[in-house]
């Protein structure tokens, strides 16, 4: 079959039109536009989709914002040159109206001028680059763009827009390790008790999010929100307990120390960590697996027997607790038999019950400044929740059921402690048997594991009965001494893999801080010759952010796809219109398993499509995708990536073929025809092949997506596998081998990161950390005594949508979004009133706010949402609101071993004086 | 009789704005002028306090105190209790706004726009009949009107209902017939403890907010 050749429908001139808003990664939301005379007027939900849509077919608050969006005067709406060639935050750039043909021309002639001269520089990083930003999202809005970047070759898409110190980044590493989760969420539709460390899901959960845990709150569900202030989602819980920042660990140790030495054993779900994780797997004296001599497979102690076995020998009764002698060989790092003959064994298990003896909640409470009382009883209250033992049907799968999770937040889940954390937050919903399983703590996508599309399909058998998990190799032969990118990813942070999300995971901030200056062992780091940016302002949004600026200032040649102008492209050289949300064309995947609370029971496709015609000069992105393939050469390649699904499916089927010519320049809407096509054809196997005028029409097809589907738990079973829980031989031994790469090297600036690789992570001081940093900046803790948080805006997270004023309109009715959130009695203290202007500083930088005074936050705490500070976008310039990332320092000491940091700095506020 | 209600599940809110945000689509309301928004509240002490969100606008009173204030008879009361203002006939005294208790009415004197200049979008709805008269929510009443002569039912049908409930993305808003036993606010009501704000005033408030189930009965 091929696509017909035929006119498009017209669109009416007013009536209503179905659409997507998918600017958060909370997202997509399904909605209708009315369009009155040509004109947008107003948004509203898809009730058509409310059956097929885990939160009714709701519409999100910022999707309101798209119609200002469309008709923001402030916006780009032709191509722009910059003609001054100084760049910086105080250089006007002077930018001047160009025809798309000089703006398209001028882009082309760089590029065909690198492919000539080499892909990559002398350092070996690629000569382009290109950033965006918002978790994925911009893929849903750039059409074709992305056949294009297939088509080009090696492109650095490493330097990151806020990655690491703004994502919940251990949790995506280890949380794909373990679980095939780079994010978690609750089981929401049937959790009954949750613990929420900071996780603040009413404002980031999206529309499926709020709408779950509101039907959760009124049938009963218990949410105890962990938090050094009261969140929205705080506001929301049963109960707040107001933890001292970065102390979470500790919190989640206590609670562990209760379940293992405070409660009876037969209350954990003993047959789960038997049969199901590596809990019975002997380690021996040098913390590996002691294992078989012939097969290398771990060895468990078989109670039947009286014997080692290798663990996967059937019919046996495995020791779960116990130190065993042995035949065996214990092999290390680098393939290094440590040991062989009689061994000692203890089991994994026992390790970890040893290991948590210390960490009880009177140990803890110190350190979080909450009673170990609460700590004990919130324990034992998870433990009550848990029901373990008890099933449930789901489509006639029989699977355990224990309704209840612990959920973790951003600065919770990223930088110092980000590991424990995860961990802990593991091994709480494993000790019950909690984990991908109806009501307990799931895994909801995988990124850096393949097939991403499908989670459960990327679950294949790997060592020692676990998971495969595509780590960077650290072996001598095969780890990769010279990067492909700038921030070094395949080097230094194995866990990182090798996908196509592995760049944006790796330590982003690397390729700005190696600008300056390249530590040892890595190829000098090099700037970009030509840099795309798009929906990303790292200028704002970054750590650092003045830093980041002065080093973005130095790009000889920045593209920037520019909606209005922003801090980012102030220092851009070409600005492009693209035609924005309501404007251009493009079908994605919805439903199936997705970002946290995105689990569906349906699974397919939505169009995006023009509701009303692009303002000014804007282009729609598949049209500059296009001609930008043409121009430097790559058409064909172009072609044949959107072939192969680069938009969205593959154009062939099993029964059906919709292929475009690679050797022509297809229209826009012929290429998304095709697509749509291909889209039917893939729900209806072959049956359908609706084109792009069935879709404008109906917005949305679908098919159901198991339940079932949404837990892990029973593919691993079905594959033999077990959780990589609780001991973490692999990642011992890949941070002894990536050291002894490192060292091979001569590079010792990573050797305290190397430290995190320990198979049961102690509790290290966290907060310390940020107090040497302060040290290290010049100050004393006495004289910064805050510690400086920031929150989730749901009214603007991952948006763009600053400059909307109507989305500032409404978002001001919420607490903190005028200044800086301040406990009371500390205000009081300070003689500091609501609406009084203080300066937060650290030794390094300071910056001005309104003091926001609020019971709901701890006095040593203070709160600033979102990420402001503008001073280049329009309208958002003037909000007067400041951002903690112009305070937080960029620094190796505070970057962990999976490249991430974490937002939290110590300051100091006073009054600055001012009108009240 | 058919008379009007709102009902807020406070247990249910999270302060999104996104009533207030497709409020101010539907009725096409200026800058900073909000028929519905959403409080953020605190009560208590650190560290024993609580933060709640309460979604407010015109209560549509039994005995509203802005119509009882109005010189002009712009404000008035229809039988089925949605509380009206005559646009041709108010004055722009504010009397009204200074009487409700409930800070539920705006008056906007001059045209704004977002950005200064009207948008497109702007321009399409802006209508100068609202320019220094007394303005607040009106239960959407023309939906409620235009889809019951279509058949509908208001807050079931959200062709019929107000914009507010239809957007809810927490469920916390219903509207319906408080006059009719079945009807899901009656429902609602009959199941769920509530309040009405400021009832000690005796306006006979036609918002109500549920807190918490009814305890079981002995």
């Amino acid at each position: 079959m091929n696509a017909p050749e035929h006119p498009y429908a017209v669109m009416a001139a007013s009536g209503k039109r179905a659409t997507y808003c998918y600017q958060c990664v909370a997202g997509p939301d399904l909605l209708k536009v009315s369009v009155t005379d040509g004109v947008a007027t107003e948004v509203e939900p898809n009730f058509g989709a409310c059956d097929i849509h885990p939160g009714g077919g709701k519409v999100c608050v910022k999707a309101y914002g798209l119609v200002q969006k469309t008709y923001n005067p402030n916006r780009v709406l032709t191509p722009m040159r910059r003609t001054n060639p100084k760049k910086g935050r105080n250089e006007e750039p002077g930018f001047v109206p160009i025809s798309w043909e000089e703006a398209l021309e001028t882009i082309a002639a760089k590029l065909r001028a690198i492919r000539e001269t080499g892909l990559r520089d002398a350092s070996g990083y690629p000569r382009v680059a290109a950033n965006f930003g918002g978790g994925g999202t911009p893929q849903s809005y750039m059409g074709t763009f992305p056949a294009f970047l297939a088509a080009w070759g090696p492109i650095d898409m490493g330097f990151g827009s806020g990655q690491g110190v703004k994502c919940y980044h251990s949790e995506h590493l280890y949380g794909e390790l373990w679980h095939r989760a780079f994010t978690v969420s609750p089981d929401t539709p049937m959790c009954n008790y949750l613990i929420s460390c900071g996780a603040n899901v009413e404002a980031s959960g999206g529309v499926v999010g709020v709408w779950r845990h509101a039907n959760a709150r009124e049938r009963g569900m218990k949410r105890v929100q962990v938090e050094p202030h009261l969140s929205v989602t705080g506001a929301c819980s049963a109960e707040w307990v107001p933890i001292r920042p970065k102390t979470d660990a500790a919190f989640l140790y206590a609670l562990l120390h209760v379940l293992l030495h405070e409660t009876a054993r037969e209350r954990l779900d003993l047959d789960c960590l038997t049969q199901h994780t590596s809990s019975p797997y002997l380690v021996g004296a040098n913390g590996f697996f002691l294992r078989d001599k012939d097969t290398k497979k771990p060895l468990i102690w078989d109670l039947k027997r009286a014997a080692a076995i290798p663990f996967d020998t059937p019919d046996c009764d495995p020791a779960l607790e116990g130190s065993y002698e042995c035949d065996a060989v214990e092999i290390g790092a680098d393939a290094e038999v440590v040991g062989s003959g009689k061994l000692e064994g203890k089991t994994s298990f026992g390790k970890l019950v040893a290991h948590m003896q210390p960490y009880s909640p009177e140990w803890a409470a110190g350190i979080c400044d909450v009673p170990a009382a609460t700590m004990r009883r919130i324990a034992n209250e998870f433990l009550d929740h848990a029901q373990v033992g008890a099933t449930i049907e789901i489509e006639g799968k029989t699977l355990p059921y224990r309704p209840v999770a612990v959920s973790l937040g951003k600065t919770v889940n990223n930088g110092w402690g980000g590991y424990e954390c995860v961990w802990a937050r593991t091994l709480l919903a494993t000790l019950v048997g909690g984990l991908e399983v109806p009501g307990g703590t799931l895994g909801t996508t995988v990124r850096l594991t393949r097939p991403l599309a499908e989670r459960l399909h990327s679950v294949k058998p790997g060592p020692d009965g676990f998971m495969h998990y595509p780590m960077n190799p650290t072996d001598r032969e095969h780890w990769n001494a010279h990067p492909n990118i700038r921030n070094a990813y395949r080097s230094m942070v194995p866990l990182a893999a090798d996908g196509p999300w592995s760049q944006a995971l790796g330590p982003t901030h690397f390729t700005w801080m190696f600008m300056k200056e390249t530590p040892k062992g890595l190829p000098t780091v090099t700037l970009p010759d030509v840099w795309f940016v798009y929906r990303s302002n790292p200028a704002i949004s970054f750590w650092d952010t003045k830093a980041l600026s002065e080093s973005m200032a130095r790009f000889p040649f920045v593209v920037a796809f520019a909606y209005t102008r922003d801090e980012t492209n102030h220092m851009a050289d070409i600005l492009l219109p693209d035609a924005t949300d309501l404007e251009s064309l493009q079908l994605i995947r919805i439903g199936g398993s997705k970002f946290i609370e995105q689990f569906w029971e349906n699974e397919g496709f939505a169009l995006r499509q023009p509701v009303v015609e692009a303002q000014g000069e804007a282009r729609d992105f598949t049209d500059i995708a296009t001609e930008l393939a043409r121009r430097t050469g790559l058409l064909e390649g172009y072609n044949a990536s959107i072939n192969r699904g680069a938009a969205c499916v593959p154009l062939k089927g099993a029964t059906w073929d919709f292929s475009l010519d690679p050797t022509q320049v297809h229209a826009r809407e012929d290429i998304w025809d095709a697509v749509c096509r291909a889209a039917s054809a893939e729900l209806s196997d072959g049956k359908q092949s609706h084109g792009l005028d069935w879709w404008k029409e109906n917005g949305l097809a679908t098919k159901p997506f198991a339940h079932a589907d949404w837990y892990l738990y029973p593919t691993l079973i079905s594959k033999g596998l077990r959780f990589e829980m609780p001991y973490q031989e692999r990642l011992y031994r890949i941070g002894k081998e990536l050291g002894n790469r490192l060292h091979e090297n001569d590079m010792q600036w990573w050797d305290k990161q190397l430290a995190e690789y320990q198979a049961l992570p102690p509790w290290k001081d966290f907060p310390g950390e940020w107090e040497k940093s302060l040290a290290v900046m010049g100050g004393k803790s006495k004289d910064f005594p805050f510690w400086l948080l920031t929150a989730r805006s749901m009214q603007y997270a991952w948006g763009a949508n600053v400059g909307m004023q109507m989305i500032k309109e409404v978002a001001d009715n919420i607490s903190g979004h005028r200044g800086v959130i301040m406990n009371t009695g500390r205000a009081e203290e300070l003689g500091v009133a609501d609406g009084d202007m203080v300066e937060i500083a650290t030794p390094l930088a300071s910056v001005r706010a309104r003091a926001v005074v609020r019971q709901g936050i701890r006095p040593d705490t203070l709160l600033l949402l979102g990420q402001f500070d503008h001073w280049a976008t329009p309208f958002a310039k003037d909000f007067g609101m400041p951002s903690m990332n112009s305070l937080v320092p960029m620094t190796m000491a505070l970057t962990d071993a999976t490249g991430s940091g974490s937002d939290v700095v110590r300051v100091s506020l006073k009054r600055a004086g001012g009108e009240r | 009789m058919t008379r009007w209600a709102m009902v807020a599940d406070l247990r249910r809110c999270v302060g999104c704005q996104t009533c207030t945000a497709s409020c101010k689509h539907a009725n096409a309301t200026p800058p900073d002028v909000q028929w519905r928004r959403v409080l953020d509240l605190e009560v208590g002490e650190y560290p024993a306090v609580k933060r709640a969100f309460v979604p407010v606008g015109c209560m549509h009173c039994d005995d509203p105190p802005c119509m009882a204030v109005c010189p002009s008879t712009a404000t008035r009361k229809r039988p089925d209790g949605i509380v009206t203002i005559d646009y041709d006939l108010c004055i722009g005294c504010s009397y009204c706004a200074v009487a409700c208790p409930y800070q539920a009415r705006y008056k906007t004197d001059l045209a704004t726009f977002a950005y200064g200049k009207a948008t497109a979008a702007e321009e399409k709805r802006f209508d100068p009949k609202r320019l220094a008269v007394a303005t607040k929510c009106t239960f959407c009443v023309d939906r409620i009107d235009a889809g019951m002569a279509k058949g509908l039912k208001p807050g079931v049908d959200p062709e019929a209902t107000p914009a507010c409930v239809n957007a809810c993305i927490t469920q916390t808003m219903s509207f319906g017939d408080i006059e009719d036993p079945h009807s899901n606010v009656s429902q609602l009501l009959a199941e769920n403890q509530f309040f009405r704000m400021h009832e000690e005033l005796g306006t006979g408030p036609r918002f109500y907010y549920i807190w918490d189930k009814k305890e079981a009965e002995a």
